[in-house]
């Protein structure tokens, strides 16, 4: 048996002739957060569904817990909590009634319901019908339901969309703390990179259908070049100077750049320029942020 | 399954479902209770070598349409349940089949309308009662007048269900289904073999029980079918 939690074979979906999924090989390994990251239509739902076993796929296969989906859906599904897209609720019922519901037929015992509210913090509220709450609040049963089944893996969907920042703080704290505290395994999507940034230990970015990059966060901030700008009085005549005793920058938007520059090369063009009686203002590192790696990777693909 | 239908009854807590469910029998008994309080005199000559086979007959005329009308309601109402914020797709990630969820609508409907049923069947001896057709009730035809509409109306409560579920906006089951109704109001002349006849329980033999037998074998088949299209649909 592999030790990943969830191993994708090129799992691909048709609607039609479009494919949505295209052999994409999804590999999640055991106590990670797994940050699933794409733009908006990109294929991150549809992958998901199959993942649960709401929508089939066209080709392709899908292990969990090292149990081939179409033969073992239900054993699988035992051990997965969900969040798909906005949260399902019934609005009618109270908080306490829509987790009841639902633990029925999860057949696990009633002080689950209790233990599941206060991780969420809705242990106030759980007596008021839904419909009344705010979206957080809604989202946040949607966890508490997600956590009812004891899941050794969890799986949300676009989880602080729609969220106020203070919101989505709360709900980041709450997933990044799942691994330590209960030995969740968690697969987390979004289209914002600096909300994957902020909790995922791996990545995998999907644009079109297709996974373009699947590596840890380390990785992929590793492929951020660093640029070291500097900015002097005058521009241009420092920049001939600088050419005349040997050292290539780059000049743009009033400012000269040294790529890829070793921290001697950096401290030897600092001399000649105040030995050249240049004011120097400012020596910063530039560093590409992960949105433009991002950017770069999906806009490869044809652009956002 | 008893934790899938446990799980179904708490979901139509404060929905108004029960109301309706109660509802039907008492418009049903309301109005041949008027039916009866004004045209007493002339009724009860009509009927009267069997005053208690009058008050079903006619109990059971009105109670058909009802029945229709109630069940495309009922199920609707049900599937609503789960359209109304997209819960599909959170009850079925649960460890469930997806068989198991769709026979708990099913189920969940014929089970209400009994219910209506057995209130109609008390609705009528208690109407019966006030009119003083004295106690000599003949139970037997009541509880086949009561139950025997509603088992001959299982095509229509799998096809209702089917619809209800399969397709999100409710105003094309709900159309079908009182077009279905309405229709069968005018089904005594139809040919045995269009469903729509059978809960009228008319037929060439003179067999109310035939009728039945169709709407439960037409039935049961018409919700493995169903079953088995809502097992190959990927769920939105």
């Amino acid at each position: 048996m592999s030790d990943f939690i969830i191993e994708t074979s090129r799992l691909t979906k048709k609607f039609g002739s479009r494919k949505v999924v295209d052999h994409v090989d999804l590999k999640v390994k055991k106590g990670e957060i797994y940050g699933f990251l794409g733009p908006n239509g990109a294929g991150k739902t549809t992958t998901i569904r199959m993942l649960l076993g709401l929508a089939r796929p066209t080709k392709g296969s899908i292990q969990i817990f090292g149990k081939d989906i179409r033969k073992e859906k239900l054993a699988i599904l035992k051990k997965v909590g969900s969040l798909v897209e906005y949260p399902s609720y019934y609005g009618h019922l109270s908080a306490y009634e829509n987790l009841e519901a639902v633990r029925i037929l999860l057949d696990v015992p009633k002080s689950r319901i209790d233990e599941v509210l206060s991780i969420v913090r809705l242990t106030n509220d759980a007596k008021r019908p839904v419909k009344g709450f705010s979206l957080g609040m809604k989202q946040r049963l949607g966890i508490a339901t997600a956590l009812l089944g004891n899941p050794e893996l969890l799986i949300l969907d676009e989880p602080t969309n729609g969220l106020d920042p203070s919101g989505i703080i709360e709900i980041r704290e709450l997933i990044k703390s799942m691994p330590k505290e209960h030995g969740i395994t968690i697969v987390v999507s979004s289209h914002l990179l600096s909300e994957i940034d902020q909790m995922a230990t791996q990545v995998g970015i999907i644009s079109k259908g297709r996974m373009i990059f699947q590596d840890s966060i380390s990785t992929l901030r590793a492929q951020s070049t660093s640029k070291i700008k500097l900015t002097v009085n005058d521009v241009e005549s420092a920049w001939k100077t600088l050419l005349t005793h040997g050292y290539t920058t780059d000049l743009s938007q009033n400012n000269l750049f040294i790529e890829n520059g070793s921290d001697e090369k950096v401290a030897e063009i600092v001399k000649s320029l105040v030995q050249n009686d240049y004011s120097i203002y400012r020596v910063e590192e530039e560093r590409k942020s992960l949105e433009e790696i991002f950017l770069e990777l999906t806009g490869k693909e044809g652009g956002l | 399954m008893m934790r899938v239908m446990a799980s179904e009854f708490i979901k139509i807590r404060r929905k108004m479902i029960l109301f309706l469910v109660f509802l039907g029998p008492i418009g049903v008994i309301g109005l041949e209770a008027v039916n009866f309080g004004i045209r007493y005199d002339w009724l009860t000559g009509v009927y009267k070598d069997d005053l208690w086979r009058g008050l079903i007959g006619e109990v059971a005329m009105l109670s058909i349409p009802t029945i229709l009308i109630g069940l495309t309601i009922l199920t609707s109402m049900i599937a609503n349940i789960e359209h109304q914020t997209n819960a599909w797709k959170q009850l079925l990630a649960l460890p469930i089949s997806k068989t198991k969820v769709f026979t708990g609508k099913f189920l969940l409907s014929v089970l209400l309308l009994f219910l209506s049923c057995l209130l109609l069947a008390s609705g009528t001896v208690l109407l019966g009662l006030l009119l003083k057709f004295g106690t000599n009730i003949p139970f037997l035809y009541l509880f086949k007048m009561c139950f025997f509409p509603c088992l001959a109306s299982l095509p229509f409560i799998a096809v209702q269900t089917w619809l209800a579920i399969t397709i999100k906006n409710q105003a094309i089951p709900l159309t079908l289904g009182i077009i279905g109704a309405i229709v069968s109001m005018y089904s005594m002349n139809f040919p045995d073999w269009v469903p729509l006849k059978w809960p009228l329980l008319l037929n060439d033999w003179d067999k109310p029980i035939y009728s039945v037998l169709a709407g439960l074998v037409t039935g049961i088949l018409l919700y493995f079918m169903s079953l088995i299209d809502f097992n190959r649909r990927d769920v939105k």
